[in-house]
């Protein structure tokens, strides 16, 4: 029974490693990174790469670690964290199918910038730094489609950086009409550039924190200049003037002044 | 002929800047070329002399001494101009025709002259020899805040009376008793500054109103600014950082006070 079920078993993990193989190479082909490679390198790659399974909250990598492979999420979602200066977990990214994570590590061999977990059931594709460089240096075509990739996203982010820029500077000014404008963009959740998308919104949000709090603070001026109450102005006048002393005070201010006068 | 004008700065409120804007408007108005000094009437809790770079060691006698009959005007007044240490905005005070005449900062010396009471006849007189004495064309009073009977004194010997008030409710009603009490004095100037108005407001709108309720100038509106609280003490401001919005605001108040006829 032993043996028949391991037979059973190495055909059966052969098969559905074909399977799974048509899948991979479908998912290489609608990623970003690899889409611009042909049928037989993407086949090539599907080979060389191992399959993660993930359950919702699993770790995927580790803000600090050592980074020595690129994911493709093939299945499911994942975020990318980070804690700010109170521990609290800041979500700066979600990933979903056909997008890779951490191959800025492969290339700068700086640890980790982020963590990232599994929010579902994730499946992810791994593909180690020695295979990465492998392909990179075998296949131009592969090395033209990673530098695409780079080169694209850099665009959008130095675009993107100059607009913040600019929007920062109307902030300053105290300018927020832009807003009003440029609204739609952040609506457009199925667009590629989803990380960019993420943080316009996120900027988005908070200038509109800025300027509710600002409007907050002009209403209570508005509020506050609207409130002596002329029945305790007038109370506490009369108690100061009331005394003896004020009397005295009153008189021998009058004298000095008129005395100023005749100098 | 006596020509000195007293200018009083009074706040309803500890903590509205009335010691570091009379200290600065007084600064202004010396490097103005004018005669200028500054009398700390705040007896409980003296402090404009830290401003100009004072302490305990540097100073002599004081006003409390003066009040009690122990030492005469000449003694007390400082030559700022000839100490001006080694403080970037203090400084450019150097040559500058000001004095400063200190509050005795001696727990048992502060305690004993509002044992006493203050005498008005004998401040006054105090007030005019100071400005005879030292020939000058301004005297400014740092006073305590509130009305207790020694800032009554001081607002009733003024010729310009400045009101020091932050932009809420509870300063607008306390500046609206002191406003009253100014006018049943007769002072002949009288004027408002607005000071740690937060940026964001619309200053000219607060001008506006303020001078509707009151009836009276707003010389001017000066920011909350964390550059103030972080570089001001030991330093004049306005001198150290001349063209920071607080300095531009209360060079315009140092004018209105000039303008004075
Ligand atoms: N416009 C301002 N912005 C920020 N801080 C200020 C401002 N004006 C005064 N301050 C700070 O507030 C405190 C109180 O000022 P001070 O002149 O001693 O007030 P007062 O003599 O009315 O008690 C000081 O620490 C001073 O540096
Ligand atoms: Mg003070």
């Amino acid at each position: 029974m032993g043996s028949g079920e391991s037979a059973y078993e190495t055909v059966s993990g052969t098969g559905r490693r074909k399977i799974m193989n048509e899948d991979i190479t479908r998912r290489l082909k609608e990623s970003t990174m690899f889409n611009g490679l042909s049928d037989d390198a993407l086949i090539a790659l599907a080979e060389k790469t191992s399959l993660r399974k993930l359950a919702m909250g699993d770790v995927l990598m580790r803000k600090g670690d050592f980074g020595d492979s690129l994911f493709l999420i093939h299945e499911g979602w994942v975020k990318i964290v980070t804690t700010n200066s109170d521990g609290d977990e800041l979500i700066l990214n979600k990933c979903g199918p056909g997008e890779s994570i951490g191959e800025m590590a492969l290339l700068d061999q700086d640890p980790r910038s982020a963590t990232v977990i599994a929010l579902e059931d994730v499946e992810a594709l791994e593909l180690s730094r020695d295979v990465f460089e492998e392909i990179l240096d075998q296949r131009p075509d592969v090395s033209f489609a990673v530098i695409r990739g780079y080169s694209r996203r850099l665009r959008f982010a130095t675009n993107y950086i100059e607009r913040a820029i600019d929007w920062t500077q109307k902030i300053a000014a105290g300018d927020y009409s832009f807003i009003d404008q440029t609204q739609p963009i952040i609506d457009q959740k199925n667009s590629n550039d989803n990380k960019a998308i993420q943080l316009l919104s996120a900027f988005f949000i908070m200038v509109r924190k800025v300027k509710e709090r600002e409007d907050g603070l002009k209403k209570q001026l508005e509020k506050l200049t609207f409130e002596i109450d002329q029945v305790r102005r007038k109370q506490e006048f009369e108690e100061i003037t009331g005394t003896e002393f004020y009397a005295n005070l009153k008189e021998q201010a009058k004298t000095l002044r008129q005395k100023r006068t005749q100098q | 002929m006596n020509k000195g004008k007293i200018v009083s700065i009074h706040s309803f409120r500890g903590g509205t800047g009335k010691s570091n804007t009379t200290a600065n408007l007084a600064a202004q108005v010396a490097m103005a070329g004018k005669r200028v000094g500054v009398v700390d009437t705040d007896i409980q809790s003296p402090g404009i002399h830290v401003l100009f770079g004072l302490d305990e060691n540097k100073m002599g006698k004081t006003m409390n001494d003066f009040l009690h009959g122990t030492a005469t005007i000449r003694e007390i007044g400082f030559p700022i101009g000839d100490h001006v240490g080694g403080a970037e905005g203090l400084s450019k005070l150097a040559g500058k025709n000001l004095w400063l005449f200190p509050s005795s900062i001696r727990g048992r010396e502060i305690s004993q002259i509002l044992r006493d009471g203050v005498d008005f006849n004998k401040l006054n007189e105090g007030l005019q020899t100071t400005i005879s004495e030292f020939d000058l064309d301004y005297l400014f009073i740092d006073t305590h805040p509130g009305l207790n009977e020694e800032t009554l004194l001081s607002i009733a010997t003024s010729d310009v009376l400045i009101i020091i008030l932050r932009p809420d409710n509870q300063d607008l009603q306390g500046t609206s008793v002191t406003v009253d009490i100014a006018r049943s004095l007769d002072v002949p100037n009288l004027m408002l500054m607005v000071n740690k108005a937060l940026p964001k407001y619309d200053f000219a709108e607060i001008k506006n109103e303020i001078e509707a309720k009151f009836n009276a100038p707003v010389a001017g509106v000066l920011p909350l600014s964390f550059d103030i609280a972080e570089n001001a003490s030991g330093d004049l401001f306005s001198l150290r950082y001349p063209d920071h919005q607080w300095s531009q605001a209360l060079r315009g108040v140092a004018q209105a006070v000039l303008a004075v006829e």
